[in-house]
C-alpha cells in the first residue's frame, strides 16, 4: 500500500494521472491496431474481437441511455434488430410505395445505402417509442420496452416469408473481398473504427450540455424541468440517438462483417440481459467502462468455452492424459453471473470504476473538497446530523 | 406598462373529489416580498406546483411578465421567469455542486461560455458560503447545504419571480442566517419573492404582504399585522369551538 501511495505521488508530481490515462488509452488502441497484423492470430480470434467490438458499441450506447440518461430500456437489441432487418429487407426487396404506385427495386440500393436506411428507420422507431415512453419511468419503462422487444422478435419469427423466420435473414454483404484472411482483417478494422467513432460521438454528447441535461433528468426529471431543461425533447433525442447507433451497428455487423445473418434468437430478452450485464460489470455510468466491460466479458466467455486444467504431481486422467479438459457449456455463464452478483453487491459503479476515477483525478478533487468541508463544518457537524437524510 | 409580474385569475386545481386549490386570485408586483401561509393541506404546495408548471390547473389563468403560462410545461415557465425551490430539497445527487449550478445556467443560456457560467456559479456559491463544496457530489451535502444549493441554482436562473417553499425547514440556525441574507439580497435586486413557510416568526419578519390559504381558498391577503388579526385567519389556525357553533 505504501509503495502504491509512493507511486501515486510520483505520478501526480510527474506526468499527472489524466495524461497517464491518455497514454494507457493510446497503448490500448495501438494494441488493437496491431492485433490483426500478428500472423500468429487465427481468424477465429479476430472474429471474437469483431464480436467484442460490436457488443462494446451495444453496451456503451446502453450505458449512455440507461446509465447517463436514466432510461432503463430493454429495447436496445430490438432497435439493433430493426437496423439489421430493415437493411436486409431493403437490399433484398427494395421499397414499394403502393399508394404512389412507385417501386424502388433492390438494385437501387448498395449495401451501404441499405445500412443507412436501416439506421434511419431504427431512429424513426426510436422517436415513436421515445414519445410513447414519455410518461413512463423506472419499472414501467423497463416493462414497456421488454414488451416492445418481444413483439418485434415474434413478428420477425412469424413473418417467415419476409424475414426467414428462425433461419434468419441474410443481409447484402458490405464488403466483397475474395481472400478470407484479408476479408477478416478489413472487417476487423471496420468494426474497430465503428466502435471508436461511436465512442467519440457518444463521449462528445455525454460531455456536452446535452449530457449534463441527461444526467439531471436521470437524477430527477421534475427538478430538471424546474431548472429549465426541456425533458421531453432530451428524452426523445436520446432514444433516437442511441437507436440510430445500435441500428447502424446491427446493420453493419450483420452485413457479413461479424455475422452473415440476423436471427430472431439474437433479439431475445436473454441477449438484452447480457448487454446490460456487460455494462454493469464495466460501469454503466461510463462509456469506456461499459465498452471495456463488454469486450472483456465477450472475450472471457469465449476463452472459457474449454478450460484445460493440467494435473499436478504426475496424476493422469482415466484415459491416460495429463490434463483435464472441461467443456464449460452453460457453466461459463454461471460464473459470469457470480461476477455480476459481486459487482452489484460490492462495486455498483462497475469493476473498472476505480481505474477510471483514478485516471480522471476525480478522487483527488473529492478528497480535497471533503477535507475542506470537514474543517468548515466542524462546529456545526453535530446539529446538522438531524438534517441529513 | 403594468408593474405586475405574476397574475393569477381564479386558479383551481381538483384531484378527483378533492378541491386542492379553489379559485385563487392574486397578483405580485416587483419587488414584493410576500409570505404565503396556511395549515397543512391548505393547498400551498399544490398552488406552487400549478404556478411552476408541474401541474396543470383545472381552471383559471396565470400570466407571468405578460405571458400566459397556465398549462405550460415547467421548463417553459422557468424560462419565462419563475423559479422555485422544493419543500423537500431536490438536489441532483450524483452530480457535483458545480454541475447542479451549470444545469440552469446552460438550459437558459445555451450559447453562454461555460467558463463565464462557472465564474458566476463560483460567485454565487461564495455568497451562499458553500464554495468549498463546488466539486463535491451534492448527495454528500447536509440538508441545510442542499437548501443553499437550491437557492444558488435559482440565482443562476435569474428569475423575476421566486417561490421559496419552506426554505428554513430543518436548517441549522447558522445556515438559516445565510438564507435570510439571501432573501434580503435577492429582494434588493428587485425580484418578487413568495415565501412559503411554517416558521411564522420568519414569515412575519420578512414579508411585506401575507397570503393565507385554507382548504385551497385564499382567505386573506394584506399587510401581516392586518392579516394576523383577521378572524377568518384566526379561525383557520385555531379552529372552531364546536360549542360556539351550536350556540
Amino acid at each position: 500500500m505504501q509503495l502504491f501511495r509512493q507511486f501515486e505521488a510520483g505520478i501526480d508530481r510527474g506526468i499527472g494521472r489524466r495524461r497517464l490515462g491518455y497514454v494507457v488509452l493510446g497503448l490500448i488502441i495501438l494494441f488493437f491496431l496491431w492485433f490483426p497484423n500478428d500472423s500468429s492470430q487465427s481468424n477465429y480470434a479476430k472474429t471474437v474481437f469483431i464480436s467484442g467490438f460490436f457488443y462494446a458499441i451495444m453496451s456503451s450506447s446502453w450505458a449512455l441511455l440507461a446509465g447517463i440518461a436514466g432510461q432503463f430500456s430493454f429495447g436496445h437489441m430490438a432497435f439493433m434488430g430493426i437496423g439489421a432487418y430493415v437493411a436486409g429487407l431493403v437490399a433484398r426487396d427494395g421499397f414499394v410505395f403502393v399508394m404512389l404506385g412507385i417501386a424502388i427495386t433492390p438494385e437501387s440500393f448498395s449495401a451501404l445505402g441499405a445500412i443507412i436506411i436501416g439506421t434511419l428507420v431504427a431512429g424513426l422507431v426510436g422517436l415513436v417509442i421515445g414519445w410513447l415512453l414519455l410518461r413512463l419511468r423506472a419499472a414501467y419503462l423497463a416493462l414497456f420496452t421488454i414488451a416492445f422487444s418481444e413483439l418485434f422478435r415474434i413478428i420477425m419469427l412469424t413473418e417467415y416469408d419476409y424475414t426467414g423466420g428462425s433461419n434468419g435473414l441474410s443481409l447484402r454483404p458490405l464488403l466483397q473481398i475474395a481472400d478470407v484472411d484479408t476479408a477478416r482483417q478489413v472487417e476487423y478494422y471496420l468494426m474497430f473504427a465503428l466502435l471508436i467513432v461511436c465512442l467519440l460521438v457518444m463521449h462528445w454528447v455525454a460531455n456536452s450540455p446535452i449530457g449534463l441535461f441527461l444526467r439531471a433528468m436521470r437524477e430527477d426529471e421534475d427538478a430538471a424541468s424546474a431548472l429549465g431543461v426541456n425533458v421531453v425533447r432530451y428524452k426523445i433525442l436520446i432514444f433516437v440517438f442511441t437507436s440510430m447507433i445500435v441500428g447502424l451497428a446491427g446493420a453493419i455487423f450483420y452485413s457479413d462483417v461479424g455475422s452473415e445473418r440476423i436471427i430472431p434468437e439474437q433479439l431475445e430478452v436473454l441477449q438484452m440481459s447480457l448487454i446490460i450485464a456487460y455494462a454493469v460489470i464495466g460501469g454503466m455510468e461510463s462509456l469506456i467502462g461499459a465498452a471495456a466491460g463488454a469486450f472483456i466479458s465477450r472475450y472471457m466467455l469465449e476463452a472459457m468455452r474449454e478450460v484445460v486444467i493440467t494435473l499436478p504431481f504426475g496424476l493422469t486422467t482415466a484415459d491416460g492424459g495429463d490434463a483435464f479438459v472441461w467443456e464449460t457449456g452453460a457453466w461459463r455463464f454461471a460464473l459470469f453471473g457470480v461476477v455480476m452478483v459481486f459487482t452489484l453487491r460490492y462495486m455498483r459503479n462497475g469493476l473498472l470504476y476505480p481505474f477510471i476515477t483514478w485516471f480522471s483525478s476525480r478522487d483527488l478533487a473529492m478528497k480535497e473538497t471533503v477535507s475542506k468541508r470537514e474543517d468548515d463544518d466542524e462546529d456545526i457537524a453535530q446539529p446538522m446530523e438531524a438534517d441529513d437524510e | 406598462m403594468s408593474d405586475i409580474n405574476l397574475e393569477l385569475n381564479k386558479i383551481s386545481k381538483r384531484f378527483g373529489g378533492n378541491q386542492a386549490v379553489d379559485h385563487v386570485s392574486f397578483s405580485v408586483t416587483k419587488p414584493e416580498l410576500i409570505g404565503m401561509i396556511g395549515p397543512n393541506g391548505a393547498g400551498k404546495t399544490t398552488l406552487t406546483n400549478v404556478l411552476s408548471g408541474m401541474l396543470k390547473p383545472s381552471s383559471g389563468t396565470i400570466y407571468l411578465n405578460g405571458k400566459r403560462i397556465d398549462g405550460h410545461p415547467a421548463y417553459d415557465v422557468t424560462r419565462a421567469g419563475l423559479g422555485r425551490t422544493f419543500q423537500i430539497t431536490r438536489a441532483l445527487g450524483r452530480m457535483t455542486v458545480m454541475e447542479n449550478m451549470l444545469v440552469p445556467g446552460l438550459a437558459l443560456k445555451p450559447n453562454a461560455r461555460k467558463s463565464d457560467l462557472e465564474e458566476r456559479a463560483h460567485e454565487i456559491l461564495g455568497l451562499l458560503t458553500i464554495e468549498h463544496l463546488t466539486y463535491e457530489y451534492s448527495r454528500a451535502l447536509s440538508g441545510g447545504q442542499r437548501k443553499l444549493l437550491e437557492l444558488g441554482r435559482l440565482l443562476m436562473l435569474d428569475p423575476s419571480v421566486i417561490i421559496l417553499d419552506e426554505p428554513f425547514a430543518g436548517v441549522h440556525p447558522r445556515l438559516q442566517e445565510t438564507i435570510y441574507q439571501y432573501i434580503f439580497r435577492v429582494h434588493e435586486d428587485g425580484k418578487a419573492i413568495i415565501l412559503i413557510s411554517h416558521d411564522m416568526g420568519a414569515v412575519f419578519e420578512l414579508s411585506q404582504r401575507l397570503l393565507v390559504l385554507h382548504h385551497g381558498a385564499l382567505i386573506a391577503d394584506g399587510a401581516p399585522q392586518t392579516v394576523k388579526n383577521d378572524p377568518a385567519v384566526i379561525d383557520a389556525y385555531l379552529g372552531h369551538d364546536e360549542d360556539d357553533e351550536h350556540a
